[in-house]
C-alpha cells in the first residue's frame, strides 16, 4: 500500500508535448498580445489618475524596500562591528520612518489597485452583458449557453484576479530588480557579478519550464471548458437523464472528461511547480556564493561583513522578483487568453444595425404586407420562399401547415428576430427594416413557444409586459387571461415566488401567465405562437373569449392547431415547405378540396362514432 | 469542512511524503543563516580561509539536496491536489446525478455549476499550495524563531514578543475574511443566475423590449459583487503592511539592543547578523501570509458550499428495493394516492385511484394544475407519494430498483430536451446498444424518419445545444423516437404532440398501436383522447370520472363541455355537414 502511494505520483502518463494540443490547433493561441493588453488598458484608462497613484506607490515602496536593508547593513558595519555609537539613534529613527512609509505605500497601492481592478472588471461584465443583448437571436441558437456563461464568469474572473495582484507584482518586480542590481553594483561590482552568475541557469531553467507549461495550461483550460459544458448540459437535462435512468452512463462520460482534466492539470501543476523550487535553489546557491566567496573577499579586506549581510539580503530580493515574474507569467498568460475570449465576443457583429432608425411608430392601424419575402436560416434547410400576403387592420390570420413548414419563421421575420433575405415586409406602409427594432416591437404582443418565466414573484413576471402597470392592471390582465383564479389559490397569491424556469407551476399555468403578460402590454399586433396548445380546453374556452375581446381592433397572427381557432380566423394561410399553398377563409378552403381540406378531414374521419 | 478534508484521507502517504520533502527544504533554509554565522565568526573574523571554504561547500551541498526535495515535492503535491480535485468533483457530480427533483428545487442549476467549478478550483489550489508553501510559512516562523533562540536568547526574545500579537491578528482576520468570502460567492451566484436566465430567455427579452430592465437588474447584482469583493480584499490588504511594519520595527529594536550588547562584548557580531537574517526570513514569509490567508478563507467558504451539496439528503432511494423485481407486463395501479410538493402547502393529488391494464391506453384529461404531470412523476418515482401506494405489476414501486423501474418506461416530456450530439446518438439515448435499423424503426414510428433523411447528414447530423437547429415539432418527434427505441413496457406521453399538426399526429398515434406497451397520454385534444381505451378526467387533483369516450360524453357534463368547445355545439355532426 505504502509503496503504491510512494510511486504513484510518478506514474501519471506522460502528456503529449508539442505535437499534441498545439499541432491539432484545438485552442487558438493568444493571437494579439499587445492588442489585448492595450484594450485592457483602455478599460482602465478612465481611472488613469488612480493607476498613476498606484504606480507612484509601487515606486515608493520599492525604493523604501531597497533603502531599508541598505541602511541596516550600514548599521551593522558602523554600529555593531565597529561598535560606534555615533548617530545610532538617529539612524534607527530614520529607519522607523522608512518602514512606516514603506508599509503605508504598500497599503495604498493595494487598496487603490483593488478599486481600479474591480471597476474594470465591473465594466467588462456590463459590456459583455449588454453585448449579449445586442446580439441577434441566431447567435444564441448556434452557441452553447455554458460557454457564454463561462466567459462571463471564469474568463472575467481570471482577468480580475490578475489585475488585482499581477499589475502590482510585475511592476514591483521589475523596479526591485533594477533597483537591487543598481545598489549591488554600487556596493561591490565584484560580488554583484558573482551573484549574477546564477542568472543564465535561471533563464535556461525557466525556458525549459515555460515551454512546457504554456501548452499544458492551454490543454488544461480546454479540458476544463469541455467538462463545464458537459456538466451544464446534464444539469439542464436532469429530467431526461433520470427518466431514462442514464445516471451511470452520464457519470462514466463525466469521469472520462474528469480524468483527462486531471492528467493535464497534474502535469501543468507539477511542471509549473518547478519554478519556485528552481528559484529557491538558485537563490540558496547565490546565497552560498555570497557567503563563501564574499567571505574570502572579506578576509582579503576587499569588502566588509556588512556588505556580505546586505548582499545576502539583496540576493533574496533579487531572486524573488524573478520568481514572481515567472509565476506571474502563467497567470498573465491565462488572463490575456481570458480577456481575448471576452473581447472576441464583444467584437461579434451585433444584430444588424437599424438602417432608417425611424422611432416614431405609434398608434398604428396594423396593416401587414409580406411582399415576395424569402429567407433561409444559416446552415439550415429551413427556408421560406417568395411569400406574399396582405392582412388588413384588425384581421386575424391563422397560420396552418405541417411542422417545419415555416410558420414560426414568418413570425420571427415579422418581429425582426431575423432579417428577411429578399423582399419587403410592410406595416401600415412602413418598411419594417427601416424602423428601429424597439419601435417595431413596442407595437407587438407576444406569446412565445416557450413560456419563459424569470425567478421572481408572479406579479413581477406579469409586469414584464409593461413595467409601469399598476397592481390593479396586473390583476385585470390576469383576470382576462383566466390566470387570476389559479394565482389566488397559490400560497402567497400574486407574491408567490416562482423558481428559475418557472418551477413550481405547471406548463399550462405558465402559458396563462405569458398570455396575461401579452394582454398587459396592450399591443396593436398580436403574435401567438402555438400558445394555446397545452392549455386545457376548459380554460381555453375562456381564453378564446378573452382573446376574441383582445383581438378586436388588433391584427393577430396565430399559429394554432385547434380547428376552433382556425375556423374563426378571417384569413387562413396554408404553408407547406416554406411556400403559401392556399389562402382564404375556412369555408373557401374546404370548398377548394385542396391540401387544407385533406388536413382538416383527416381529423374528422376518426370522429365517426 | 470535515467532510471535504476527509477526501484527503486516501492520500495520507503522499501528503506525508510531500510534507517531509517540504521539511527538508525548510531545514536547509533554516540552517543557512547558521552556516553564514559560522563563516563570519569562524572564518572571516578568525581569518581562516579553510573554514570559509569548508562551510561554503556544506552550504552548497545542502542547497542541492533542497532542490531535489523541492522537485519531488512538486510531483507529490500536484498528485494529491489533482487527485483530490478529481475525487471531489466526481463525488459532487455523482451526488447531483442521484439528486431527486425536490433536491434540485433547493439548488438552482447555476449555483450547482458555480460550486462544481469555481468553488472546487478554489479548494484544489489551496490544497496544492498547502502542500508546498502554506505550511512552510508557519513552520518557517516557528523554526526561524527556535533557531534564533539557539543563536542568542536575548535578541531572539525581542523577536518572539511580536509574534503572538501577529498570530492573534491573523486568526482574527482569517475568521472574518471567511465569512466575507462566503458572501462574495453568493453574490457571484446571483450574477451567474441573471446571466443564465438572460441567455435562456433572450427571445422573450427582445420581444418585450426589456433590455433596460434586465440591465438594471444585472447592474445591481454586478455592483453588489464588486462592492463585496472590494470590501473583502481591502480588508485583507491590511495584513501585509501591518506585518511588515511590526517585523521591521522588531529588527530595529534587535539592532538597538544588540548595539549595546556588542559594545559590552556580550554578543558576537555573527550572532547579530544571524538573528537579523532570521528576522528578515520570517518577515518575507509573513508577507506572504496575507495571500495565504485570503486563499484559505476563500477555500473555507467554498468547501462549506460544496459540503452543503454533498450532505444533502437524497430522499428517493433504493432502500426497500428487491433486485429481482422487474416490470414484465406494465400494469399500473394508483391506490388512494395523495401528493403534495415539498415546500408547498397545496395538495396536487387528492386520493387518486385507478388501474391501467397491460397494453391499454389511458388518456389523462384535465385543467392545468389538475395533477396530470404529477401522476407521471409518481410513476417514474421522481417523487414519492405523500399518501397511498403506486403499484406496477402488483408490486409497490418502492420494491423495484429505480434502474429497473425507469428502464421499462419511455417518457416523452412536455419540453423535448435534446443533447449535443448527432440525431442518431440522441435517439440511441433511449437504448445504448440500439442498431441503426432499430433507430430507424423508432424514427419511422415517430414520423421523423423522412425528415431526418432530408437533413444535411441524415442521422449523423449534429444537433446543436437544445436542438436550436430543429423546429419544435421535429424536436418532439425525435424525443418520441428516443422513448420508442427502448421498446418500453410503459409509455408516458406528456402532451408531447402539441407542436405536431393534425395529420402527423394521427399517423403517429396509429404507429404507436404496434408497440405492445401500456400507454398514458396527457392531452388536451379530444381527438387524441377518443383513440384511447379509457379516459381519466382530473379536476383539482381528484378523479372526476373514468370511462370510454362514449360513456363520459353521456355521463359527465364537464367532458361534454370540453368536447363542444373543440367541435362546437352539435359536435362532429355540425362539422361534417359543413363539407
Amino acid at each position: 500500500m505504502a509503496l503504491k502511494h510512494l510511486i504513484e505520483p510518478f506514474r501519471h502518463p506522460k502528456m503529449e508535448m508539442k505535437d499534441g494540443a498545439a499541432a491539432k490547433g484545438k485552442k487558438p493561441k493568444v493571437k494579439d498580445w499587445p492588442g489585448t493588453l492595450k484594450r485592457i488598458w483602455k478599460y482602465m484608462s478612465d481611472q488613469k489618475g488612480w493607476v498613476f497613484l498606484v504606480f507612484l506607490m509601487v515606486f515608493a515602496s520599492t525604493v523604501l524596500g531597497i533603502l531599508g536593508p541598505f541602511l541596516i547593513g550600514k548599521a551593522i558595519d558602523v554600529h555593531i562591528v565597529e561598535k560606534s555609537g555615533e548617530n545610532f539613534g538617529f539612524l534607527l529613527a530614520a529607519l522607523v520612518l522608512i518602514y512606516a512609509f514603506h508599509s503605508l505605500s504598500i497599503w495604498f497601492q493595494n487598496i487603490w489597485m483593488i478599486k481600479v481592478a474591480q471597476n474594470t472588471v465591473y465594466k467588462m461584465r456590463s459590456d459583455l452583458f449588454q453585448q449579449y443583448h445586442r446580439l441577434s437571436i441566431s447567435f444564441f441558437d448556434e452557441r452553447k449557453a455554458g460557454d457564454l456563461m463561462s466567459r462571463m464568469t471564469n474568463d472575467i474572473e481570471n482577468v480580475s484576479s490578475t489585475l488585482n495582484s499581477s499589475v502590482i507584482q510585475i511592476s514591483f518586480s521589475v523596479l526591485t530588480l533594477i533597483g537591487t542590481i543598481a545598489v549591488m553594483l554600487w556596493m561591490s561590482p565584484l560580488l554583484t557579478v558573482i551573484t549574477l552568475i546564477v542568472i543564465p541557469m535561471m533563464v535556461m531553467g525557466m525556458k525549459w519550464i515555460t515551454r512546457r507549461t504554456g501548452l499544458l495550461f492551454k490543454e488544461q483550460q480546454q479540458n476544463l471548458g469541455e467538462l463545464n459544458g458537459y456538466v451544464e448540459e446534464m444539469i439542464t437535462g436532469q429530467q431526461i437523464v433520470k427518466a431514462f435512468s442514464k445516471e451511470q452512463r452520464v457519470i462514466s462520460e463525466f469521469l472520462a472528461k474528469n480524468e483527462r482534466l486531471k492528467q493535464s492539470a497534474f502535469w501543468a501543476q507539477t511542471i509549473s511547480g518547478f519554478i519556485p523550487k528552481l528559484m529557491n535553489a538558485l537563490n540558496n546557491a547565490s546565497f552560498t556564493l555570497i557567503a563563501g566567496i564574499g567571505g574570502m573577499f572579506a578576509l582579503k579586506g576587499w569588502i566588509t561583513i556588512g556588505t556580505i549581510v546586505a548582499f545576502a539580503e539583496y540576493a533574496r530580493q533579487f531572486t524573488r522578483p524573478l520568481n514572481d515574474l515567472a509565476n506571474q507569467f502563467n497567470t498573465l498568460l491565462s488572463a490575456v487568453a481570458g480577456a481575448e475570449r471576452v473581447f472576441a465576443l464583444l467584437d461579434e457583429p451585433e444584430e444588424e444595425r437599424d438602417n432608417g432608425k425611424q422611432t416614431n411608430f405609434e398608434h398604428i392601424k396594423g396593416e401587414v404586407i409580406f411582399d415576395h419575402v424569402s429567407f433561409s436560416y444559416e446552415g439550415s434547410s429551413q427556408t421560406i420562399h417568395d411569400v406574399s400576403f396582405h392582412v388588413s387592420p384588425g384581421e386575424t390570420v391563422a397560420l396552418v401547415g405541417p411542422t417545419g413548414a415555416g410558420k414560426t419563421t414568418i413570425i420571427n421575420l415579422l418581429a425582426r428576430f431575423y432579417e428577411a433575405d429578399k423582399g419587403k415586409i410592410l406595416i401600415d406602409g412602413h418598411d419594417i427594416s427601416k424602423l428601429k427594432r424597439s419601435a417595431l416591437r413596442k407595437t407587438m404582443g407576444f406569446v412565445l413557444q416557450d413560456p419563459f418565466l424569470f425567478q421572481g414573484t408572479i406579479r413581477e413576471n406579469i409586469r414584464y409586459g409593461r413595467l409601469d402597470a399598476t397592481d390593479k392592471e396586473v390583476e385585470e390582465a390576469c383576470k382576462l387571461s383566466n390566470a387570476h383564479s389559479f394565482i389566488m389559490k397559490l400560497p402567497n397569491q400574486y407574491e408567490t415566488v416562482i423558481g428559475q424556469n418557472g418551477s413550481g407551476i405547471s406548463q399550462g399555468q405558465k402559458q396563462l401567465l405569458s398570455i396575461a403578460r401579452a394582454i398587459l402590454k396592450n399591443p396593436s399586433i398580436l403574435l401567438l405562437d402555438e400558445a394555446t396548445s397545452s392549455i386545457d380546453t376548459v380554460t381555453e374556452l375562456k381564453i378564446q373569449e378573452a382573446l376574441e375581446r383582445l383581438m378586436k381592433g388588433r391584427t393577430s397572427f396565430v399559429i394554432a392547431h385547434r380547428l376552433n381557432t382556425i375556423r374563426k380566423a378571417d384569413q387562413i394561410l396554408v404553408i407547406k415547405d416554406g411556400r403559401i399553398l392556399e389562402k382564404g377563409s375556412h369555408q373557401e378552403l374546404l370548398d377548394r378540396k385542396g391540401f387544407y381540406y385533406e388536413l382538416a378531414s383527416s381529423r374528422f374521419k376518426k370522429e365517426t362514432i | 469542512m470535515k467532510k471535504i478534508v476527509s477526501f484527503l484521507n486516501p492520500y495520507r502517504v503522499a501528503i506525508a511524503i510531500a510534507l517531509f520533502l517540504m521539511l527538508i527544504e525548510l531545514a536547509v533554509e533554516l540552517i543557512q543563516p547558521l552556516l553564514m554565522a559560522k563563516i563570519i565568526d569562524d572564518g572571516i573574523l578568525q581569518k581562516d580561509l579553510d573554514a570559509v571554504a569548508r562551510w561554503g561547500m556544506v552550504m552548497l551541498s545542502i542547497t542541492l539536496i533542497a532542490f531535489f526535495a523541492g522537485i519531488a515535492n512538486s510531483f507529490y503535491a500536484a498528485h494529491v491536489s489533482q487527485s483530490f480535485g478529481f475525487d471531489v468533483r466526481k463525488a459532487l457530480f455523482v451526488k447531483i446525478q442521484y439528486f431527486s427533483f425536490s433536491n434540485f428545487n433547493r439548488f438552482p442549476g447555476s449555483s450547482l455549476m458555480t460550486r462544481l467549478t469555481n468553488d472546487l478550483t478554489q479548494i484544489q489550489n489551496t490544497v496544492f499550495m498547502g502542500l508546498r508553501i502554506m505550511l512552510r510559512a508557519p513552520l518557517l516562523v516557528i523554526g526561524g524563531t527556535v533557531m534564533a533562540f539557539a543563536v542568542n536568547v536575548k535578541l531572539a526574545s525581542i523577536l518572539i514578543c511580536s509574534l503572538p500579537l501577529l498570530i492573534l491578528f491573523l486568526l482574527w482576520m482569517m475568521r472574518k475574511a471567511g465569512n466575507l468570502f462566503r458572501i462574495v460567492q453568493e453574490k457571484l451566484d446571483a450574477v451567474n443566475r441573471i446571466v443564465q436566465e438572460n441567455l435562456a430567455g433572450m427571445r422573450l427579452i427582445k420581444a418585450f423590449l426589456r433590455h433596460d430592465y434586465e440591465l438594471s437588474r444585472f447592474q445591481k447584482a454586478n455592483q453588489d459583487l464588486k462592492n463585496q469583493t472590494v470590501s473583502v480584499l481591502r480588508f485583507l490588504e491590511m495584513i501585509q503592511p501591518v506585518l511588515l511594519f511590526v517585523l521591521n520595527a522588531s529588527i530595529l529594536i534587535i539592532l538597538w539592543v544588540a548595539h549595546a550588547d556588542v559594545v559590552e562584548g556580550e554578543v558576537k557580531v555573527g550572532e547579530v547578523v544571524a538573528v537579523v537574517n532570521y528576522a528578515t526570513r520570517i518577515m518575507s514569509v509573513l508577507s506572504m501570509l496575507s495571500f495565504i490567508i485570503s486563499a484559505f478563507s476563500r477555500a473555507k467558504a467554498s468547501s462549506l458550499r460544496i459540503a452543503e451539496v454533498l450532505e444533502t439528503n437524497i430522499d428517493i432511494t433504493d432502500d426497500l428495493a428487491q433486485s429481482a423485481n422487474e416490470i414484465k407486463e406494465g400494469k399500473i395501479e394508483f391506490r388512494d394516492v395523495s401528493f403534495t410538493y415539498p415546500d408547498s402547502s397545496s395538495q396536487v393529488l387528492d386520493h387518486v385511484s385507478f388501474i391501467v391494464n397491460p397494453g391499454e391506453t389511458l388518456a389523462l384529461l384535465g385543467a392545468t394544475g389538475s395533477g396530470k404531470s404529477t401522476i407521471f412523476h409518481l410513476i417514474m418515482r421522481l417523487y414519492d407519494p405523500t399518501n397511498g401506494r403506486v403499484l406496477i405489476d402488483e408490486m409497490d414501486i418502492h420494491t423495484i430498483k429505480l434502474e429497473n423501474l425507469r428502464k421499462s418506461i419511455g417518457l416523452v416530456p412536455q419540453e423535448s430536451l435534446l443533447f449535443t450530439g448527432t440525431v442518431k446518438e440522441n435517439i440511441a439515448w433511449g437504448k445504448e446498444d440500439a442498431e441503426l435499423d432499430e433507430i430507424a424503426a423508432a424514427a419511422k414510428s415517430a414520423q421523423i424518419h423522412e425528415t431526418i433523411l432530408k437533413l444535411p447528414q441524415g442521422y449523423d447530423t449534429m444537433i446543436s445545444q437544445k436542438g436550436a437547429n430543429l423546429s419544435g415539432g421535429q424536436k418532439q418527434r425525435i424525443s418520441i423516437a428516443r422513448a420508442l427505441v427502448r421498446k418500453p413496457k410503459i409509455l408516458l406521453l406528456d402532451d408531447s404532440t402539441s407542436a405536431l399538426d393534425l395529420k402527423t399526429e394521427e399517423k403517429l398515434l396509429n404507429a404507436l398501436m404496434q408497440y405492445k406497451c401500456t400507454t398514458l397520454i396527457i392531452t388536451q385534444k379530444i381527438a387524441t383522447a377518443m383513440a384511447a381505451d379509457h379516459i381519466l378526467l382530473l379536476e383539482d387533483g381528484k378523479v372526476l370520472a373514468t370511462g370510454t369516450h362514449e360513456e363520459l360524453l353521456q355521463r359527465v357534463p364537464l367532458y361534454r363541455k370540453i368536447y363542444e368547445s373543440q367541435y362546437g355545439k352539435g359536435g362532429l355532426y355540425g362539422a361534417q355537414t359543413s363539407y
